[in-house]
């Protein structure tokens, strides 16, 4: 009994003991705590976002640094999971005292997290997770996010379809997408965007198989039956390359156009499929590696690849960009240290991005703090720039940065 | 909803109960002979994947040696494991608790194995020459690279029936299973014996690996996802039990096939809920492999 | 009888000792992560103390005990979430209730089986539990989970928060040493042990497990109550299978025959997770590398293998 009480009290010393003492009055540093996920389904989503906002960190500080201020960021794997995040963030504020907390790809893990940030009052610049919420009901002071939300992709994608009625009429539509808040909200915002530009349709069908489902073989002759004229599609990732690869056998893409405006268009889906990625699949993301055909844009990929060696899937643009918008901010206002003169810069301010087309830059609209862009979308076709990749996209669609922005006061009305 | 399309989700259901089975058929097979429950399997089944595109993709062998070679691999990887590690707590007090830490520390393991090895990028591996496309039958498409799933499931379990019954080795695992002191005084090597049978399983687990890899995706973390359907298959066949697992799958393939095509909206909620309902009715599942202890 | 009487004072003043500590967390701290990972560390403690008496001492493992610890934390972030702040208390006594009654409704269900089935049953609820949580959207927030879960009044303060925490998790665990050293605490250890001969003593084998099945969940639930208010946000992973894992690697790691070891385990558990995760990409390989290591090296956990080197000790100091 008591030797186990003697443990007990050892061990609880060692804790206050071991945890790293919070010293740390270094001059001129910019503090910017991230997490990404490094393991798992979205590993590869972590690791290509280090990657660039590494080789942006590099960049900066090469060119002295922001105002002076040398950046000093630190990565942590947030294990995709919140309360794990959320610790990781509180660790890094009250210990490391960074200035900035930055990253996440899972919108569950960002609701989290922007909620300590709200608490802690400390900015957080979200590069990856898309959830329109953030952006919109659950936003707060200290939120600011540097890539495309699901709202903006979907309404491209309904002015796209918009417009096909018109060369191609078309008439049913079909959703399939994995059954959790990202695969609902794509579908939800969807509809909303197609139905207030009047756009009519009738939807033959709805399916939500589970996040990571391996097996799509039923859903697929489910939609073979119901034969609508649009296949709209909200998985990410794997999930995106099991399906196409289960339904192409099946002829669907023959019958039916494949639509998938938010993360279809992800490099990663070519790479990993090859020469097997059918050609004619309509497809958008939130970076891509061969449009815009910019300078900029350009050099970020091939010193992306000279960096580790691939291409980078759109994550890597959303952390790169999420850097330049901190040393931008601090360029503004002279210091790191205040949060409130740093918020006033980052709302409003202007950076010109690789993913920016000549004749626009992106800016953060003050009103929601998500970054404004223009977004395209594009087709699948044979392209052997960017290997392993056998099909890039191509036929460009372009639509601009406000025809595209949620209506004020969305989505409570 | 026409007779042809009745057919056309028998059969979807049927690909997705085949490769589902093939994965179970190991595990069960563990915990029939050796009363191991192996948390792990699933990153076998992974692993098989892996082991697939490097064969196929990176050294150009042929699909279908490939496929041996895959499975050959995990087995050996299975037994390694099983040798060096398992075999060390069998027996144990409150062993059961010791398994799953276990088992689990091999997933988290082969989980940054794998991503050393191969990296975080999704990989895909083409179906084999001569199985790429599909049979039409009226307004019926058949896969036939489905086709060959279904059959080579249905020789394995042949294969497996015949192995366990009418050979030595079959009839020794059979009899440890049941009584590990009585057949070793009878002169087994049970360790051995134990050994194979993990090799054996870990074999079947990675084969469907590989098996499944030209339809899905190779990804860390895969593992993960089929671990708790067949886990579900498992115990609702009753664990150790190999035609309850293959009951089990066909069960939930099936079920899940009309799901989909009658109430999309809840189609992910059937395979837990025929699992309640068939574990409220008969707790120790559809065909126990012998009775439960009660206690 | 001055011998037990001494022996209760020592464990008395041990109990004061470590409260103390705990006590003093707040005040030595740096900074405020430190009492957040306290409060890590003491909410683990009661779960998988509360767990340990079902497994450790009655032999019953369930590898769903995540479904309480759920039930627990989501009653009291929806009540917070759709009736108002005002609603924390009530909802966390509501939430221990209601995982107090569905454990007696499937607690009869799971216990009809004993060893690996009781196991594989208590997973396919948890999971059950999990996949309702995560579909439900519009009830429950889904994958999204639910932020904005702050304690009412004086309980909104980080730091009154950690001694309201203390003060649950120190009288539930001296409540739960109470049960497990009770003759109810002896009859459990016998069902794990013999349970044909706690029938011919005329006890009943079903009944007591059915007990301890309600309590630890119970308890469980509670754990999970008091998370809620920790971060300020909750998510269906707590209802996860790896959940139920996590308890079963921290009372492995402090020692499953240990009353204190499950205690001790959360506490190193939570450290090295934290340790190892903020230095490496690795930490997957690395933490399974532990637990393969104390699964197969230190079997007894950190507080069954210091007993035992003192006992060792003891005896060669004492002995020839």
């Amino acid at each position: 009994m008591k030797k186990n009480l003697c443990v007990c009290l050892a061990i609880v010393l060692g804790v206050l003991c071991a945890l790293p003492m919070a010293v740390q009055a270094q001059e001129k540093v910019i503090r910017i705590g991230a997490m990404y996920p490094m393991t798992g389904r979205a590993g590869l989503y972590g690791i290509d976002s280090v990657a660039a906002a590494e080789m942006a960190v590099d960049e900066i500080n090469g060119k002295g640094g922001a105002n002076g201020y040398k950046i000093d960021i630190t990565f942590t794997d947030s294990k995709a999971k919140p309360a794990y995040a959320v610790r990781v963030a509180t660790r890094y504020i009250t210990e490391d005292q960074v200035h900035f907390l930055f990253g996440i790809v899972s919108s569950g893990v960002g609701l989290a997290v922007t909620e300590i940030s709200k608490q802690q009052k400390k900015i957080f610049i979200g590069t990856d997770h898309a959830s329109t919420q953030l952006t919109s009901d659950k936003l707060q002071p200290y939120y600011f996010r540097v890539a495309n939300n699901t709202f903006q992709s979907m309404a491209a994608g309904a002015l796209y379809l918009q417009e096909l009625q018109k060369s191609k009429p078309w008439k049913t539509i079909a959703y399939i997408g994995p059954d959790y808040a990202y695969g609902h909200d794509q579908w939800n915002e969807l509809r909303f965007s197609l139905d207030r530009l009047g756009v009519k349709y009738q939807v033959v069908g709805e399916y939500w198989p589970k996040l990571f489902e391996p097996d799509y073989n039923s859903y697929v002759t489910s939609l073979v039956k119901d034969n609508p004229d649009i296949l709209v599609t909200g998985f990410w990732g794997g999930d995106t390359v099991a399906f196409i690869k289960q339904a192409q056998v099946y002829g669907l893409f023959k019958k039916s156009l494949y639509f998938q405006p938010d993360a279809g268009g992800n490099y990663e889906l070519m790479s990993a499929m090859g020469a097997e990625l059918p050609a004619g699949l309509v497809l958008g993301a939130r970076h891509y590696n061969n449009w815009p055909d910019t300078e900029l844009n350009r050099k970020f990929v091939a010193d992306f690849h000279k960096r580790t060696g691939r291409y980078p899937t759109y994550a890597a643009e959303g952390a790169y960009a999420g850097v330049y918008a901190i040393a931008e901010a601090v360029k503004i206002v002279g210091n790191p240290d205040d949060t409130e003169a740093l918020v006033k810069a980052l709302e409003g301010l202007k950076i010109k991005l690789p993913e920016d087309p000549d004749g626009f830059t992106s800016y953060i609209d003050p009103a929601t703090h998500q970054i404004m862009q223009v977004q395209a979308i594009g087709v699948t076709m044979p392209n052997t720039d960017f290997p392993p990749a056998k099909m890039m996209l191509g036929d460009w669609k372009i639509y601009k940065a406000e025809d595209i922005a949620p209506p004020p006061g969305y989505p409570n009305k | 909803m026409d007779a042809s399309f009745l057919l056309t989700q028998f059969i979807s259901g049927l690909t997705m109960a085949t490769l589902l089975f093939l994965v179970a058929s190991g595990l069960t097979l563990i915990f029939g002979v050796g009363n191991v429950f192996n948390f792990a399997h699933g990153s076998f089944y992974m692993l098989g994947a892996y082991f697939g595109y490097q064969f196929v993709s990176v050294w150009s062998t042929n699909f279908w040696i490939a496929l041996l070679l895959s499975g050959v691999c995990v087995g050996l990887f299975g037994m390694l494991a099983e040798f060096a590690f398992l075999r060390r707590i069998y027996g144990r007090a409150n062993e059961g608790g010791f398994q799953i830490l276990l088992t689990y520390a091999f997933i988290l393991i082969i989980d940054d194995l794998v991503k050393l090895t191969w990296g975080a990028e999704y990989k895909s591996l083409p179906r084999p020459a001569g199985f790429g496309g599909a049979i039409q039958l009226g307004d019926i498409f058949i896969p036939t690279y489905n086709l060959l799933i279904i059959a080579i499931g249905m020789i394995v379990v042949v294969a497996a029936w015949w192995v366990l019954s009418h050979t030595r080795p079959g009839q020794v695992a059979r009899a440890a299973a049941v009584d590990r002191e009585i057949v070793s005084v009878l002169g087994v090597n049970v360790p051995m014996t134990m050994t194979l049978v993990f090799g054996i399983a870990t074999a079947l687990g990675g084969m469907a690996g590989a098996l499944a890899a030209p339809l899905r995706t190779v990804t860390p973390g895969a593992g993960i996802e089929v671990i708790i359907d067949s886990l579900i298959v498992v115990v609702l066949g009753g664990m150790g039990n190999f035609w309850g697992a293959w009951f089990g799958a066909l069960l939930i393939g099936e079920v899940n096939a009309f799901a989909v095509a009658v109430v999309p909206q809840w189609a992910t909620l059937f395979s837990f809920l025929v699992m309640v309902v068939v574990l409220i009715f008969k707790p120790e599942g559809l065909f126990a492999a012998r009775k439960v202890r009660k206690v | 009888m001055t011998n037990l009487a001494t022996r209760n004072l020592k464990a008395a003043s041990l109990w004061a000792f470590i409260v103390l500590i705990f006590v003093l967390v707040p005040v030595l701290s740096t900074s405020s992560y430190q009492v957040n990972l306290a409060c890590h560390v003491l909410i683990w403690s009661l779960f998988a103390v509360s767990f340990n008496m079902l497994w450790g001492v009655t032999g019953m493992l369930s590898l769903g005990q995540a479904l309480y610890y759920g039930l627990g934390a989501y009653s009291v972030g929806l009540m917070v979430d759709h009736l108002g702040r005002q609603w924390y208390l009530p909802a966390m006594g509501l939430g221990v209730l209601a995982a107090a009654a569905l454990a007696l409704l499937l607690g009869l269900l799971v216990i009809r089986v004993g060893g690996v089935y009781f196991t594989m049953l208590t997973l396919a609820f948890a999971q059950l539990g999990w996949q309702i949580t995560f579909k439900w959207y519009d009830f429950t927030g889904g994958d999204d989970g639910i932020q904005g879960i702050i304690p009412p009044g004086i309980l909104e303060s980080g730091t009154v928060y950690y001694y309201f925490v203390l003060a649950v998790v120190m009288l539930s665990i001296w409540v739960l040493k109470r049960m497990a050293f009770s003759p109810f605490g002896l009859v459990l250890r016998c069902v794990q042990q013999n349970p044909d001969r706690v029938r011919f003593l005329g006890r009943r084998v079903r009944r007591n497990q059915l007990r301890v099945y309600v309590i630890s969940s119970l308890f469980s639930a509670l754990a999970g109550s008091l998370m809620a208010g920790v971060d300020g946000s909750i998510h269906t992973d707590m209802l996860f299978w790896t959940t139920s894992g996590e308890v079963i690697l921290m009372s492995v790691l402090g020692g499953i025959n240990q009353f204190f070891g499950p205690f001790v385990g959360a506490t190193v558990i939570i450290l090295i997770e934290d340790l190892v995760g903020a230095r490496t990409e690795y930490w997957s390989l690395i933490i399974g590398i532990i637990i393969m290591v104390i699964v197969l090296v230190f079997p007894k956990g950190v507080v069954g293998e210091a007993m035992r080197a003192k006992s060792l000790l003891t005896r060669t100091g004492a002995g020839r």
